[in-house]
């Protein structure tokens, strides 16, 4: 690398933002891999949308606070410009204008950036990946009962152990409480205060309802909602209220083959946002404290801004970033390695030619290979392999040459071992992790 | 001549496992026509039982298809296909080993020795489930028969194979390393014959009897 002598800019990037380098890069595409073989396992096709929007379509889609986040700008054209906020709305418009197109019902997955100008936090980013499964285009509980067993598949195919799949229905508490004679209009902040029961306990839940309504609806709220036993069980505690949606989802799910080990029906699950409507999902992984890795559910009217048609559907997303820092904390990606898994050496200038066939043979057998670009120092070479992680180096000297022979240098283990050229493809191919 | 109502019964076509298999099935008190030996598929002449002759590592997938009620196979061979299948008797025939072994004059001794050789062996999927529990990568080489000998010609290290009395290894200068596991017949049933009641499950449940 030369030096030059002009101005020096600084290498920064904004705040909220990441830089991933190989390593973690290595880590994250090996996870989005994952989940997307299991997405496409259960048939869903893949869509992307701009990452610039008119702002028109996405203004007032996200509440109040929602908005002031959007990243908004003029463009050189002069036009009203949003950066992507979520990819539920840009769905929505996609489906609004191509659904005479679109297979009915529509499955879809979509991992995209998205930028919220939100305060950045420890875990909290101006950028993120977000990644979506939706279905639209019936009402029918099978498609949830669907999302239920993808959510398991792709919780399974991590290699996460020890989960729970948490499901209730807006249904349910909205007949919970309609009984209870909690005015409509007071329900969302019950709800609310009642999706807070994880963070601040009981008794904060009943000092922010106390605002709302009196102690023996609180009581009667918190009895309903608050049960313990096997789903079997707590159904049986609910039978007044509307609970057959609940009761035909678990039967679902149980002939889908869900284990209940993994699927906790509980009453007081709410889900933050206000547009859910039935079976509402959120999955929480044991030993990792960064709340839920995925959430969702089904919603009414997906498209009603932007076309007459009605369209309901139920989705839900995986939370990237999260579902990365648990694996990374339950050090289920220590083994994650980069691309190499072979360096061949170049030795000198003569045995170059008999290097670069075997990089060629290598190459054609489907082993990740590459070849070092200058003829140094064997330890420069290795110090270059072992940076990179690459798990073997060939070397053919010229006694290699000679015999027509490869060593090969396991740079784990610092086992070296001398075999027949022509073998050198069955022996990396047999080889038992590569 | 065959029918769906029969109860079938998958052996080995041709190989050790054979004789004995057919002199169970004999103890159980079903009677076949010698001359009809060598046909694919026989009738017992009292009692609806057939017995279907096929290649010793075919009987799993007969069974798993449930083309084949019950199968008399070597557990070496359910063990290589990573399969569970419900075994109602050990036959206490066929018994052998899978072992690793190395040329005697080898300095390959222990297990961990074997990081990184070359291993040939016609059992892939036990030989690498082995090793992964050992925590040992190495680079098995499949070959479909006579891995005795690879080692002799440079094609590998050192072998996983089956052993009965050992003479082989001997023959071959061959010491082991390790046993992967012990295995011998077993009778197993196919997971879609859910009929309780059967006059195989009868009579190896309650001793044999000859009248039927």
């Amino acid at each position: 690398m030369t030096k030059k002598t002009n101005k020096i800019i600084e290498p920064k990037i904004l705040r909220g933002t990441r830089d991933f380098l190989p390593e973690e890069m290595a880590r994250r595409n090996l996870v989005q891999q994952k989940i997307t073989s299991v997405f496409e396992r259960f048939g869903y096709d893949c869509i992307d949308t701009p990452a610039i929007e008119y702002a028109e379509t996405l203004l007032g889609k996200y509440g109040d606070e929602g908005s002031k986040q959007l990243y908004r700008f003029k463009d050189n054209g002069g036009r009203d410009i949003v950066l992507r906020f979520d990819q539920t709305v840009p769905f929505a418009r996609v489906v609004a204008a191509n659904y005479s197109q679109l297979p009915m019902p529509f499955k879809r997955y979509q991992i995209s950036k998205v930028w919220r100008a939100d305060k950045p936090a420890k875990g909290r980013y101006r950028e993120f990946t977000q990644c979506d499964i939706d279905i639209i285009g019936t009402k029918n509980l099978l498609a949830e009962t669907e999302i239920a067993k993808a959510m398991l598949a792709v919780f399974e195919k991590l290699g996460f152990k020890e989960f729970i799949i948490k499901i209730n229905s807006r249904r349910l508490i909205n007949s919970i409480l309609d009984s209870l004679m909690v005015k409509q209009e007071d329900q969302p902040a019950v709800m609310c205060a009642l999706d807070k029961f994880n963070k601040i306990g009981r008794a904060g839940v009943i000092e922010e309802m106390k605002l709302i309504c009196d102690e023996k609806t609180i009581e009667n709220i918190l009895d309903a909602t608050l049960l313990t036993g096997t789903n079997s069980e707590k159904v049986e505690k609910l039978e007044k209220y509307d609970i057959q949606e609940v009761k035909n989802f678990l039967r679902l799910c149980s002939q889908a083959g869900i284990s209940e080990t993994f699927l906790e029906f509980d009453p007081s699950l709410v889900r933050g946002l206000d547009y859910y409507t039935g079976i509402i999902y959120e999955v929480y992984v044991n030993g990792v404290d960064i709340g839920a890795v995925c959430a969702g559910g089904r919603y009414d009217d997906l498209c009603g801004l932007f076309t007459q048609e009605e369209f309901s559907g139920v989705g839900v997303a995986f939370g990237f970033d999260r579902i990365v820092v648990a694996m990374e904390t339950l050090g289920l990606l220590n083994d994650v390695r980069l691309n190499s898994e072979v360096l061949v050496i170049y030795f000198d200038e003569e045995t170059l030619p008999k290097s670069l066939e075997v990089w060629n043979q290598l190459q054609s057998t489907g082993i990740d290979t590459e070849i070092y670009f200058e003829p140094a120092k064997l330890q420069k070479q290795f110090a270059y392999a072992n940076k990179k992680k690459i798990r073997f180096v060939v070397l053919c000297g010229p006694d290699e040459v000679k015999e027509n022979a490869i060593t090969i240098k396991n740079m784990d283990t610092g086992k070296q071992k001398t075999i027949p050229q022509s073998q050198l493809d069955s022996y990396f191919k047999g080889y038992t992790n590569l | 001549m065959t029918s769906a109502k029969n109860i079938r019964i998958a052996i080995q076509k041709q190989g050790r496992l054979q004789d004995p298999s057919l002199n169970f099935i004999r103890s159980l008190g079903f009677e076949f026509k010698k001359e009809q030996l060598g046909e694919l598929i026989i009738q017992c002449t009292n009692a609806p039982v057939e017995i279907l002759f096929v290649r010793n590592i075919d009987i799993p997938e007969y069974i798993k298809a449930g083309v084949a009620d019950f199968g008399i196979v070597g557990e070496n061979i359910i063990y290589e296909r990573g399969e569970r299948y419900n075994i109602i008797k050990r036959l206490g025939f066929g018994k052998c080993k899978l072992i690793i072994a190395s040329p005697r004059e080898s300095s390959l001794r222990t297990i961990e020795n074997l990081q990184d050789e070359r291993i040939a062996t016609s059992y892939t999927k036990s030989l690498q489930d082995f090793l992964r529990q050992n925590n040992i990568n190495a680079s098995i080489i499949e070959i479909n028969g006579s891995v005795e000998i690879t080692p002799k010609l440079g094609l590998s290290d050192a072998i996983c194979d089956i052993v009965q009395t050992g003479n082989t290894l001997k023959t071959y200068e061959l010491e082991p390393i390790a046993t992967i596991f012990e295995s011998e017949a077993v009778f197993i049933e196919s997971p879609y014959y859910n009929k309780k009641k059967n006059i195989i499950l009868e009579r190896i449940q309650y001793g044999n009897s000859k009248t039927c």
